[in-house]
């Protein structure tokens, strides 16, 4: 197959990207290694799992119903379960395909179109249709999410032919909307950062976005046929109809994790738990320090402060004057989590333990110098240099296994509605920072959460963004250490020189290096929000 | 539509209460529906009851004919009108002393009957999630009858001919009146789940919080395809000989001769050539018994099947527990269920670790399972309905291969023995021996 149209795809995409930062979402990379899939329970000789085949997520909807928001969402716990899954957005191809200076006949989506608009249909079909191919066939993809707006019965009802012509089953997830207030609300929220409405009022802006979009697309059919697989998400998550003909296990998860998606905003933050008496012992389970009690205390300020202050800000810049988001705290069942969280809990936040959420079990080496463990296990420090997340020391657990353990978690942290403060060890954060910023298996056992700093990850429809608020007043003494942190010989450094350019943050997140480099801007680079405009730009 | 537990402040699930309200007509089962998904709850620590409409009606009418049901007759209309009130009002109190989750299993088949259960369960705070099994396949229908209905206590002592019959009338009297959920789009302000002919096609209606979505997960992941599971502990291992716990060791001899003997154990029990799926721990002990099963059967190693981890005291005997750390004994044998070691885990801890491995089996056909004897408890007790109190002292003997088959009544069990002989590991409260023979309440 043509590979290089993919790359010549993927070189117009706006959007593509390689990841140089674990602090920028990778979710959008095409991934060329097979690292990507945290919790995944076991691995197949074809790479495919569940006891299903190659399959096609087929999107339906017109724009505005929030098929990206569910596509990227549907993609990143897909490939945490280790199910290689790709989107492919037609619009990109639309792209590329036009050229940057090109434009869409008016009649492009019509049924009745002109023969040349129908052609040019066509053709940009078949490219997309062409990688889809190549990946399932040629690069043990599993799932494609095929992203368009797939208005017609009957073009439906040719795509799983044709798919089924190349032995690949067709599931279709059809966004439906007729909530008026959640249109508005998804035409305010990503559509309106377009160029052609600057300056506009808002609900002005969404009603004509919504009006472009009905002249765009005259005809739409809902789904119904009823001889083909499909989930209809009715408002955003309010009623699910699923026509189930042949499918089995994935779609079921697939449905369970749709239930738990929302599209309300909410933020995630990140701390870690105190020191403790007996810093170094997993076993003991020790209560906090005198300093460990005096971080807890510091980092709750922090963080009620910084959430005050972005209120604040929020409403400079003129946005609404509404009370504080509640915010719920999680923490794991041991003490020095539950401990930490004392603190918030005396000034009444929700504060809610969760066994999964204990750190990983170092086993055997817990306490061990590194000599000693290159001594005792010599061979077992050569394994986990090859693979230092799915190695497991003598009776300890692997990230793997810890992932695999986080997986509801992972469910409700969808779920969740609130703002979420997460109290853990660093292990624990490692793998739930990396569901939520979609890093590398071979990049989570070295993220580094020094303990001065809380995490923010702030969601958006595209991609996630990371943002990290620093804990003034800590002595720097608490910063290094937890048991965590045993110094388990042959972990890899972070800095992959291969993946092109340098990273924003000197030294990437990965590096530990002391004293800590800071950016001088607390944010991010993150063009995401550029790159979404430019897609609503020529999709309508 | 938020719900009062539910306004955005974030769910915990122990102050959600929910009514899963079942629907529809008789032989849809769901009796069945309702009683799996009891059991799961349960086994994960969720209080959870089912209140079933027909045991009180048969307080007052034991066995009636299929003219009880029949809509017109008045005095068979109030005495299921009272069965019912009885039932919900059994229920409320229920819930009063931290109930979590309700099952009312009755047919609920009108708009009225559902919205008098909304009401008088919304009025107390509870939210309601309808659960329909909506079903037109004959064949299914057939089958339900014949094995659900017939050793139904309505029509015990009756000819089967004619008690189908009457069956197939009572129905019919329920075909009348029924109406599916929402079919006249003024119900769509309920939580519901609507599982049509077996699964082919499913409804979920605004889910409120994550336990629903986990029972709306679970229900949806049942199948009725015949299966069985089955489960071995590993072979006697060296720390099983010297009364240690925990640990990574091997197998002693006779534990080798039994991983020898268990492909023929098996292929006794399956009966024909089909390949099973293995599943094992990460610890040597599974690995080496599992290892001489035939080539072509599938096998994975599941991190969440290793043994309980007994943090401090992994790799002591129980005497060196009780010697070392005498509160800690005292205190697990006072509550075992509960007891998390230092450093370790708990039974309860346990039971959470597995719930994946549940959800995988109930999704799964064949499986074959060689994990440890705390795990296989936990296992167990999630099929036969085995209470906390109990089971974690429950004697689970090495060289035994165990046979569940899930059937719409409970859980079938048989027993392989290889006689081989092994130590006996289990252990009655208080006690620090070595081992010593289990006592028949264990068992």
């Amino acid at each position: 197959m043509d590979t290089l149209l993919t790359a010549e795809i993927a070189a117009n995409a706006p959007r593509y990207r390689r990841r140089s930062s674990t602090f920028i979402d990778s979710i959008h990379d095409v991934s060329e290694d097979n690292d990507m899939a945290p919790a995944q329970l076991y691995s197949t000789m074809s790479g495919r799992l569940f006891h299903s085949g190659r399959i096609t997520i087929v999107m339906v909807g017109p724009p505005a119903r929030g098929k990206t928001h569910i596509c990227v969402s549907m993609a990143r716990y897909l490939q945490w379960l280790g199910v290689k899954t790709r989107i492919f957005h037609l619009g990109d191809y639309r792209r590329a395909t036009i050229g940057p200076d090109g434009s869409l006949p008016d009649d492009y989506f019509f049924p009745d179109a002109s023969p040349s608009s129908v052609i040019l249909r066509q053709k940009i079909l078949k490219k997309c249709r062409e990688d889809i191919y190549a990946w399932l066939n040629h690069e043990n993809g599993q799932v494609a999410i095929y992203d368009a707006v797939n208005p017609t019965a009957s073009g439906r009802r040719s795509l799983a032919k044709e798919f089924a012509k190349h032995d690949v089953q067709t599931l279709f997830i059809e966004s439906y909307v007729d909530d008026e207030r959640i249109l508005h609300d998804n035409a305010i929220n990503v559509k309106i950062s377009s160029p052609d409405f600057a300056g506009m009022d808002p609900e002005v802006a969404a009603t004509m976005y919504l009006k472009r979009i009905e002249m765009r697309i005259p005809v739409f059919e809902t789904m119904n046929e009823e001889e083909l697989n499909y989930i209809k998400m009715i408002n955003a998550g309010e009623k699910f109809f699923y026509n189930n003909v042949s499918f089995g296990y994935l779609s079921h998860r697939i449905v369970f994790y749709l239930t738990n998606l929302h599209i309300k905003s909410r933020t995630t933050f990140f701390a870690r738990a105190g020191t403790t008496t007996e810093e170094d012992s997993y076993k003991a389970d020790a209560d906090l320090s005198e300093q460990g009690r005096f971080y807890a205390q510091r980092m709750s300020e922090t963080l009620i402060k910084h959430r005050e202050q972005e209120r604040l800000e929020l409403i400079a810049k003129g946005g609404p004057d509404t009370p504080q988001r509640p915010l719920s705290i999680w923490t794991s069942t041991r003490l020095r989590t539950i401990q930490t969280a004392d603190y918030l809990k005396e000034k009444g936040y929700k504060v809610r333990q969760r066994s999964q959420m204990s750190q990983i079990n170092p086993g055997v080496c817990e306490k061990m110098s590194e000599r000693v463990i290159r001594q005792i296990y010599p061979e077992e420090v050569e394994k986990h240099g090859l693979d230092p997340y799915h190695h497991r020391y003598p009776r300890a657990e692997s990230y793997h296994d810890l992932a695999v353990r986080l997986e509801p978690i992972i469910l409700e942290l969808e779920r969740e509605q609130s703002d979420l403060l997460i109290i853990a060890h660093e292990s624990v954060l490692r793998v739930l920072f990396a569901y939520l910023m979609h890093c590398s298996t071979m990049d989570i056992p070295n993220l580094k959460f020094p303990r001065d700093e809380i995490i923010e990850i702030i969601p958006a429809a595209y991609q996630n963004e990371a943002k990290r608020i620093r804990i003034p007043g800590l002595d720097p003494k608490l910063l290094p250490g937890s048991p965590d942190d045993i110094r388990i010989p042959g972990s890899r450094p972070l800095s992959r020189p291969e993946s092109g350019q340098m990273s924003p943050i000197p030294g990437g997140l990965g590096s530990p290096a002391e004293p800590l480099e800071r950016p001088s801007s607390e944010k991010v680079i993150n063009t995401a929000k550029d790159m979404v405009a430019d897609k609503i730009h020529d999709e309508i | 539509m938020p719900s009062k537990t539910n306004n955005g402040v974030g769910v915990q699930v122990e102050d959600t209460k929910i009514c899963v309200v079942m629907v529809g007509l008789p032989a849809r089962g769901k009796s069945y529906i309702a009683q799996l998904a009891q059991r799961y709850l349960q086994w994960l620590s969720i209080p959870a009851a089912t209140f079933n409409v027909g045991n009180y009606r048969r307080h007052d009418a034991p066995q009636p004919t299929a003219d009880f049901f029949d809509f017109s007759n008045p005095e068979g209309e109030r005495k299921r009108r009272a069965a019912a009130e009885a039932a919900v009002a059994d229920m409320l109190a229920w819930f009063r002393t931290g109930g979590v989750v309700g099952i009312l299993d009755a047919t609920n088949s009108t708009k009225e009957r559902r919205k008098w259960v909304w009401d008088t369960c919304t009025a107390h705070g509870i939210e309601v999630l309808f659960v329909e099994s909506k079903c037109d396949d004959e064949k299914v229908i057939m089958a339900n009858i014949r094995d659900v209905k017939l050793t139904s206590p309505d029509y015990r002592g009756q000819d089967p001919e004619d008690a189908a019959q009457d069956f197939r009338n009572r129905i019919k009297h329920y075909e009348k009146v029924y109406k599916t959920i929402d079919a006249d789009h003024d119900e769509d302000s309920y939580t519901y789940l609507k599982l049509m002919n077996v699964g082919k096609q499913v409804i979920i209606n605004r889910i409120q919080d994550y336990l629903q979505s986990r029972i709306v997960y679970y229900l949806m992941n049942l199948h009725i395809r015949p299966r069985s599971v089955w489960l071995s502990r590993h072979g006697e291992s060296l720390y099983n000989l010297s009364g240690r716990i925990g640990g990574d060791m091997l197998l002693s001899p006779r534990g080798e001769q039994y991983a020898k003997k268990l492909p023929e154990l098996v292929r006794e029990s399956v009966g024909d050539d089909r390949p099973l799926t293995v599943w094992t721990s990460t610890l040597k002990r599974t690995i080496a018994t599992a290892r001489f099963l035939p080539p072509h059967y599938n096998q994975l190693q599941w991190k969440a099947l290793d043994e309980l981890d007994s943090g401090v005291c992994d790799g002591l005997t129980y005497q060196e527990i009780k010697d070392r750390y005498p509160e800690d004994f005292a205190a697990r044998d006072e509550d075992k269920y509960n007891y998390r070691y230092r450093g370790g885990e708990s039974y309860r801890d346990v039971v959470i670790r597995l719930e994946p491995i549940i959800m995988e089996l109930e999704r799964s056909e064949d499986i074959l399972i060689v994990t440890h004897q705390a795990v296989l408890r936990c296992i167990y007790a999630y099929f036969m309905k085995k209470d906390q109190a109990k089971s974690p002292w429950m004697n689970v003997p090495l060289h035994t291969l165990i046979k569940l088959t899930p059937r719409a009544y409970g859980t079938e069990e048989v027993r392989y023995e290889a006689h081989i002989p092994a130590v006996s590991t289990w252990r009655g409260k208080g006690s620090t021996a070595k081992h010593e023979n289990p006592t028949p309440e264990s068992l």
